[in-house]
């Protein structure tokens, strides 16, 4: 039982702040956001400090680093606010690392780590909501390969990603199959979301697709929960930049002739805001310790971690903006940005109520961190 | 960054759980588990049954005769003996008073008083409060004037959990006027049986009497059990505020409660209704938060680091879980949480049982855990404290 950062970890975490802090100011996302909500140039820059093969292994071209290396990434990330989906290449990662086949490791996980390729998991569709085993995408076999149609939504950075992992259903089964964007039968349509970064319809018309893996339930639940254990991290970084930035404000703005972090009522709003940041930062480690424990443990974890965070991030966002007064509602003012994050997290890989709803039907007698 | 304990640190707690299951008396367990009246034998027994084994003093260094165990050990130690349902340490001797008497003590207090503390023989109260100084706890009023080689003290304190069973009880008086509030507290040690020393039960909203009033009237005391300086008395409360560690939680506690909770639930029926058992799954999440927050803190206390600003949010987190149990708890026995039959709560009771056996207390727990919000600080000067370390 230690939650120390070892030497490596903390000089990880200094060089993912110093690229925030120096080469992802407001000014460039705004700008970003601007042109469409992704900067392949400023994905590039994360593939330069190694971070797109994180959780890829050294033989194949990546780090090969573990859940706690991709948390305190993924803190930092959060800290800018960072519209470059970073989680998405963790997934591929793993997904293509775990469960791939040495032809398809061979052909993708070098450029997935080198940030060639933007490989981004597309496994939203429209009668799924949160439930993972609902898909309408059929794939079928074609001579040696396989092609699918269907739909996809809200796939992240959808129309200039790559290539797409994709769960279609194969003899009745869920499988994951990966599609190239470029190929025959593909379209996409992209749009911004509300936090200002890039999503985008995805249709499949008979689609060329290389099988990843038949065992697609699992790969699709191990994504998943990469993704929960990513989000919740950069949660707690984004949460720590949204209070500090309010409590600067709180400090220098005045009113009555005083400043108004000197009144009780919003001060005890910060301690408040104080403790759901810190509890979604427990909650934060837990889903990343757990992130390699068995299947049914991992997953309640998950969802135990993802609750917390949800409803901490939804706490520490709306205060934020209430403490600010006028300008925390502008454009202009950065914090309402910070919210807009927390807000579109709250409803990714699952929202609140979802998760309650899991946690609730996963209850055994005894509960606990260790249980 | 690892979550599990180590090898040694399991092998520990088998070593602990195994001497707890052994030695605690299963009569008492069964009214810890079932939240029924615990009588001062239950306390003071288990009491003196950890004071043999040594294991009251488990938090003490090992120069007083503790154990010397590091925080871990310490927490594992807790989490045993509340898992397998043992009285809480009535924490006044042992974790309230012994600090400050090894800290600033002489040797002669030392040898005097910690004896009989480590092996649970006395029984001691807190004296703090008074009725004009519940958070505004520096202006507090009863006097100790010096007269020779004596004491007279002269006034009242109240909240005193426990104290009609006082043997000692450990005080802030004032000694002088001068200055700010805080400087002219000292830290007196008043034998309970001294000739006027009044102490009165104060029967609570649940019907117990766990609180007292206690009166000073002309009670001389020794000057030999002042602690340390005249007028540092506030110095060394602070120290002894800062001992308390991550154990106001209770989390431990909370996690036996949390199973219990889960028991009642499916008897009465509304553990399958979806409303009902999603306040429970919140319930849970918020059990796990709370364990790691502890299990960060003490990662922290074990690798030597500065303490975290994070401890200050224990103790308003663990209260409000307490009586949030106690709450659901309450809901799942509806109607029949409402029958409040004093005998009923008393373990072996033969009479009407209305209902089923575990409801009878559920209304009583309800209403006594509205202090956790209260005591050791309420927690909005609690958050005063938290937000101070945030906005400075």
């Amino acid at each position: 039982m230690d939650f120390n950062f070892s030497d490596d970890q903390e000089q990880l975490r200094d060089a993912v702040r110093k690229w925030v802090d120096k080469g992802y100011d407001f000014e460039r996302r705004r700008s970003i956001v601007a042109h469409g909500g992704f900067s392949r140039e400023a994905y590039t820059e994360l593939a330069e400090l190694g971070l797109t093969g994180l959780y890829i292994p050294e033989a194949l071209g990546g780090l090969g680093m573990g859940p706690v290396e991709g948390m305190v990434v993924m803190e930092e990330l959060g800290r800018g606010i960072v519209l470059e989906p970073l989680t998405q290449a963790l997934i591929a990662g793993a997904m293509l690392s775990y469960y791939a086949g040495p032809d398809l490791q061979e052909a993708w996980c070098a450029k997935v780590a080198g940030g060639e390729a933007l490989v981004v998991l597309a496994a939203q569709e429209r009668k799924a909501r949160y439930d993972l085993s609902v898909c309408n995408t059929v794939a079928q076999k074609q001579g040696n390969g396989w092609t699918l149609s269907g739909a996809k939504s809200v796939v992240p950075a959808g129309d200039l990603a790559d290539a797409f992992i994709v769960p279609a259903k194969a003899d009745g089964k869920l499988a994951l199959f990966l599609v190239e964007r470029t190929a025959s039968g593909v379209t996409t349509h992209g749009y911004l979301t509300q936090d200002g970064s890039r999503g985008a319809e995805l249709k499949l018309s008979g689609a060329p697709a290389a099988l990843l893996t038949l065992k697609g339930q699992e790969a699709l639940e191990h994504a998943t929960d990469i993704g929960i254990a990513a989000l919740c991290a950069e949660a707690v970084g984004v949460m720590d930049k949204t209070l500090a930035i309010t409590v600067d404000y709180m400090n220098t703005r005045k009113q009555f002739g005083v400043v108004i972090s000197s009144f009780q009522s919003l001060r005890h709003r910060v301690a408040d805001m104080k403790m759901q940041l810190e509890l979604g930062r427990s909650m934060s480690y837990y889903a990343s310790l757990k992130l390699n424990a068995p299947t049914d443990e991992r997953r309640a974890a998950m969802s135990r971690a993802k609750f917390q965070i949800g409803n901490s991030m939804r706490f520490v966002g709306q205060q934020a903006v209430q403490l600010h007064g006028g300008i925390g509602v502008t454009d202009e003012y950065i914090v309402s940005h910070y919210f807009k994050k927390l807000t579109q997290m709250e409803m990714s890989f699952g929202d609140t109520l979802h998760h309650l709803g899991e946690v609730s039907s996963r209850m055994q007698d005894t509960a606990g961190v260790f249980a | 960054m690892d979550l599990a304990f180590t090898p040694e640190e399991e092998a520990f707690r088998q070593e602990v759980r195994a001497w707890v299951r052994a030695n605690l008396p299963q009569e008492t367990a069964h009214k810890v588990h079932n939240a029924l009246r615990q009588t001062r034998e239950d306390m003071q027994n288990w009491a003196k049954i950890l004071g043999k084994k040594g294991w009251l003093t488990y938090a003490w260094p090992k120069q007083f005769g503790g154990p010397g165990w590091n925080a871990v050990q310490k927490h594992l130690f807790e989490e045993e003996c509340a898992l397998a349902g043992a009285p809480r340490i009535v924490p006044f001797g042992p974790v309230m008073v012994a600090p400050v008497i090894m800290a600033f003590g002489n040797a002669e207090q030392q040898q005097r008083f910690l004896p009989g503390i480590a092996s649970g023989e006395v029984w001691w109260s807190q004296g703090y409060s008074e009725p004009g100084s519940g958070s505004d706890l520096a202006s507090l009023k009863t006097r100790a004037e010096r007269v020779g080689n004596k004491y007279i003290v002269n006034g009242q304190k109240t909240w005193t959990t426990l104290g009609q069973f006082g043997e000692w009880i450990f005080c802030l008086v004032r000694t002088s006027n001068e200055g700010k509030p805080q400087t002219g507290i000292s830290f007196l040690l008043i034998d309970m049986k001294s000739p006027g020393v009044t102490v009165r039960p104060i029967k609570l909203l649940d019907g117990e009497c766990e609180v007292n009033e206690v009166w000073f009237d002309n009670v001389e005391v020794p000057a030999e059990n002042l602690i340390g300086e005249e007028n540092k008395g506030w110095t060394y409360a602070k120290h002894l505020l800062a001992h308390e560690r991550t154990n106001i939680a209770d989390v431990n506690r909370a996690k036996r409660e949390l199973e219990r909770l889960k028991r009642i639930a499916k008897a009465e029926g509304v553990y399958d209704d979806v409303r009902f058992r999603d306040e429970i799954a919140k319930l849970e999440v918020d059990v796990v938060a709370l364990e790691m927050l502890v299990l960060r803190v003490l990662s922290a206390e074990k690798s030597g680091k500065q303490s975290l600003d994070i401890a200050g949010l224990l103790k308003i987190r663990g209260s409000e879980m307490q009586q949030r149990y106690t709450e659901l708890m309450m809901l799942a026995g509806g109607p029949y949480s409402l029958p409040f039959i004093q005998e009923a709560m008393e373990a072996g009771w033969q009479g009407d049982q209305i209902g089923a056996l575990h409801c009878a207390p559920l209304a009583g727990s309800y209403f006594n855990m509205r202090k956790t919000t209260i005591y050791g600080g309420s927690n909005e000067v609690q958050r005063n404290i938290v937000a101070q370390t945030v906005l400075g």
